[in-house]
């Protein structure tokens, strides 16, 4: 354990300054975080680092959380990069749609703190 | 219809018509004939007694005696009833015999008081004198001349029995030539008839239960044929006016039915964006508590996310009032609270609020040097102006200028609030101002309820000003109207 000395790092992609909080403070320190209010920041953070996971948004201004999702499937660079997609829109139909998009998980909001940890951990374990 | 059935009628009728002439006809020929045979006997009487007359005074010329006198009496009576009976059969053909058999009866007389009777006077006192040639000749002159008028009588009257029963001859071959004709003519007639009736009856049924088949199909566009004068010309009115009305109400109803569903829409739109808009603190709210009750964490940590619960449940309430708020004015249940002021700061004030911190829009203000004062409600006016601000920056999502700017025009103070966004799709420009109304914004994943327009439109209309838009080569620019301060109290006086 101790020869680890980089932590995982986690892309949270949310336009709420709140929401992107209370992820980092459910992860804990075990994690290190980069942090995107809509996709074009997403975009530019994916250029220059290579996260371990993705916490995405649905809605966000400007490009939605799921056209980002498409795109970075299509695309040969950071295609094997897990994503949790986190959103208030969580009928049946929106977790489909988010699965087929692409996404590993789905949590919607409001969530447990020990729910998206748990699916968090176990897509980076995998 | 009527006139090929009457003709058929007449030629039927005209046919019988003939047969009882010439049976008539016939009748009156048969009864000329049996007149004529009557004046024939007649005249044989009559021929037979002039005869016994002649043969009576040639006996008494022969030998004047007693025995031939009363003979000769005797015939020169018992001509008469011959005579009468010969005038009476004549005058019933016509005036030209009963006129002959007069004149016989005449002659007759004339023969008999103006030689007979003067030969017997003078066969009394000189027989040979009577038979002497003279007196000889004229007494078988004027006897020939009587029977041959007797002759002629009787001819005559067989002359026109002849003629008669040949008139009724030739009446009666055309009866029956008619006949045939008839024969041959009534079934081609009815066939006819039948191929008519076909035309006009059963053609137009046929196109009627065509029509009506496919209105019960639910097409609504057949139309039958209006022309005729008759009853299906009638039927055809009735029944385009029918077809047309049921039209009319369906398209109707579809058109209810497709409001309906929009609204249906609208509202479903509307909790699922409600619920999402109030999901998002929650989450945060619900989180942190969680965080809070499972974790030890250090004060620091406490204290700064329970300010993040703090301000995510007061914008929960925030959120929850003003979507209250919003139903209320929409409903149009709310008052103004109306003092001066100038609508310069408050335009100011509120580009400044909603786009100081933007970075991804460039804000354009222009504003006049003159004041704008009016006489409104400054908070609800703030709403106005906010809520266009956002759909601005919402609708504008790639970036770009807001111009915000405001003038007077006309007695009136206009705002505008221009973006450079996606602009608003034609289809969707009628109903903008609609509660709940959000085009394709739901399925673009913009937040919002599809309240900010209509309660705006409220708002601006309560302080007797006008809101709308116009649509620009890039973007949208939305404006409204305020009565000036002077002119508003001017309009109150």
């Amino acid at each position: 354990m101790a020869a680890r000395t980089l932590r995982p790092l986690i892309l949270i992609c949310d336009d709420e300054l709140p929401l992107r909080e209370l992820v980092k403070a459910v992860l804990g320190d075990r994690y290190r975080y980069v942090e995107a209010e809509d996709v074009e920041q997403a975009q530019e953070v994916l250029k220059e680092s290579k996260p371990e996971a993705i916490v995405l948004d649905v809605m966000l201004p400007g490009k939605s959380g799921l056209e980002f999702l498409s795109e970075l499937r299509a695309k040969r660079r950071n295609k094997e990069i897990p994503v949790v997609v986190v959103s208030a829109w969580q009928s049946a139909d929106d977790q489909r749609t988010a699965l087929s998009a692409g996404a590993d998980a789905f949590v919607g909001k409001p969530f447990d703190p020990k729910d998206l940890a748990s699916v968090i951990e176990a897509l980076i374990a995998a | 219809m009527i006139a090929v059935s009457a003709l058929g009628a007449a030629a039927i009728g005209a046919t019988l018509a003939l047969f009882f002439v010439a049976n008539a006809r016939l009748k009156s020929a048969n009864t000329a004939s049996a007149r004529s045979a009557t004046v024939s006997a007649a005249a044989f009487d009559v021929r037979a007694a002039v005869v016994s007359i002649d043969v009576a005074l040639q006996q008494v010329v022969e030998e004047y005696n007693s025995k031939n006198l009363a003979q000769w009496r005797h015939a020169s009576r018992s001509w008469e009833a011959p005579a009468a009976a010969l005038e009476r059969a004549a005058s019933a053909s016509n005036d030209q015999q009963e006129r002959r058999a007069h004149a016989l009866r005449s002659e007759i007389r004339s023969y008999i008081d103006d030689y007979g009777e003067p030969v017997v006077g003078i066969a009394k006192v000189s027989p040979a004198a009577v038979r002497s040639s003279v007196a000889h000749t004229e007494g078988t002159l004027r006897l020939d001349q009587i029977v041959t008028d007797t002759d002629s009588v009787a001819r005559n009257s067989a002359v026109i029995a002849a003629d008669r029963s040949a008139a009724a001859g030739r009446l009666a071959d055309q009866a029956t030539i008619a006949g045939i004709v008839a024969l041959v003519l009534t079934p081609v007639l009815l066939i006819l008839l039948g191929l008519w009736l076909a035309r006009v009856v059963a053609d137009p049924l046929r196109q009627t239960v065509t029509a009506a088949s496919e209105v019960a199909a639910g097409n609504f566009d057949v139309r039958l044929n209006e022309g005729r004068r008759d009853e299906f010309g009638e039927l055809a009115r009735v029944f385009n006016t029918m077809t047309e009305s049921l039209a009319v109400s369906r398209s109707e109803l579809i058109e209810r039915a497709d409001s309906l569903e929009r609204s249906e829409r609208h509202k479903s739109e509307l909790i699922s964006m409600v619920s999402h808009e109030v999901r998002t603190p929650l989450a945060s709210v619900l989180g942190f508590t969680r965080l809070l009750l499972e974790r030890d964490l250090p004060e620091e940590d406490r204290r700064r996310y329970l300010g993040i619960v703090d301000a995510e449940a007061t914008r929960l309430a925030a959120l929850v009032s003003d979507f209250l708020d919003a139903r209320l004015i929409e409903e149009g249940r709310f008052s103004l609270r109306r003092e001066p002021f100038d609508l310069r700061s408050l335009v100011r004030e509120q580009a400044e609020v909603t786009l100081g911190h933007d970075e991804n829009h460039e804000l354009e203000l222009e504003l006049p040097d003159e004041p704008l004062q009016i006489d409104g409600d400054r908070a609800r006016l703030a709403q106005v102006v906010g809520n266009v601000l956002s759909n601005a920056v919402k609708y504008s999502p790639e970036g770009g200028t807001i111009t915000v700017g405001a003038a007077e025009d006309q007695g009136h103070a206009r705002v505008w609030i221009a973006d450079e966004g996606t602009g608003i799709p034609p289809e969707h420009r009628g109903q903008l101002f609609q509660p709940f109304y959000r085009g394709d914004a739901a399925a673009a994943g913009i937040p919002g309820t599809g309240l900010g327009l209509a309660v705006s439109r409220r708002i601006v209309e309560a302080h007797e000003g006008r809101i709308g838009f116009d649509p620009l080569d890039r973007g949208t620019c939305f404006w409204f109207d305020l009565p000036l301060e002077a002119a508003a109290a001017n309009g109150r006086r």
